[in-house]
C-alpha cells in the first residue's frame, strides 16, 4: 500500500472505462491507492468476485470509497461488500464517476476521512461544468 | 486582508493535475482565500469550485486572502501560478 489514505474503487460495466479513469486519477494524485473492476471476461458488466477482489487489493483500516457507473453495478457492487465481510469502513458514493472520483482522489490525497472522501466525491453532483 | 491580481503563467491553465496540485499546497495554511473571476468568486479552497471554473493560461485574477498568514498564503499562491511547483 502506497500509504495512509482513504483508498478508492472505481466500477464500470467496461474496463476500458475504469481503465482510463485511473490513469486520470493516477497522474492527478499518484498517493492514493485506486483500484478497478470493469466487464466481465471482455464482455459489458460487473461480476461481484471481481469487485470484492479489487476491494481486498486496496483495504486498509482507513477505509473504501466506491464509485460506480450504472444502478446495476451496485447491486454486484453490495453483494461484493458482503462478501467481504461486515465492520468495513466502506461508502457507496452517490455520484457522478468522473467528476466523483477527481474529487474524491484529490480529497484522499489530503488525508482526510472517509467519510469526507465519499462527500466530496457526492458534491460534484452539484457542480455545473459550463458558466453561465 | 490581501488582495492581488495574478496572471496564471501555468502551462495549459489550472487543469485538473495543477488544481489538485493547488489544492494540496493551499490547503495546509489557515487564510480563507477567494479567487475573483469577473463577477464570480469561489472559495479557491475547494476543489469542486475549482472544477467548476476555466482558469485559462495568460488570464488574471484576483486573488483575495484572509487571515492570519495571509502574506505566506499569498506569496505561496504567486509562486505557484509563475509555474514555479516543485
Amino acid at each position: 500500500m502506497k500509504n495512509n489514505n482513504v483508498s478508492i474503487l472505481l466500477i464500470s460495466h467496461c474496463y476500458e472505462i475504469v481503465s482510463g479513469l485511473k490513469n486520470l486519477l493516477n497522474q492527478v494524485q499518484p498517493d492514493v491507492n485506486i483500484a478497478i473492476s470493469g466487464g466481465i471476461h471482455d464482455e459489458i458488466g460487473t461480476n461481484a468476485f471481481d469487485i470484492k477482489n479489487a476491494l481486498e487489493s486496496v483495504y486498509t483500516s482507513n477505509g473504501v470509497v466506491i464509485l460506480f457507473d450504472l444502478g446495476s453495478a451496485l447491486i454486484n457492487a453490495e453483494l461484493a461488500v458482503e462478501m467481504f465481510g461486515g465492520n468495513k469502513k466502506i461508502i457507496f458514493a452517490d455520484a457522478p464517476l468522473v467528476e466523483g472520483a477527481y474529487a474524491a482522489v484529490v480529497e484522499s490525497g489530503l488525508g482526510n476521512t472517509v467519510e469526507e472522501v465519499a462527500n466530496a466525491a457526492e458534491s460534484a453532483k452539484q457542480l455545473q461544468k459550463i458558466s453561465d | 486582508m490581501v488582495e492581488k491580481d495574478i496572471l496564471v503563467r501555468i502551462e495549459n491553465g489550472l487543469h485538473a493535475r495543477p488544481a489538485a496540485q493547488f489544492i494540496k499546497k493551499i490547503i495546509p495554511f489557515q487564510s480563507k482565500v477567494v479567487f475573483a473571476l469577473g463577477s464570480k468568486k469561489i472559495n479557491a479552497k475547494s476543489i469542486l469550485n475549482l472544477m467548476g471554473v476555466s482558469i485559462l493560461e495568460g488570464q488574471t485574477i484576483r486573488v483575495i486572502v484572509e487571515g492570519e498568514d495571509e502574506i505566506k498564503t499569498l506569496e505561496c499562491i504567486e509562486s505557484f501560478f509563475r509555474g514555479q511547483n516543485d
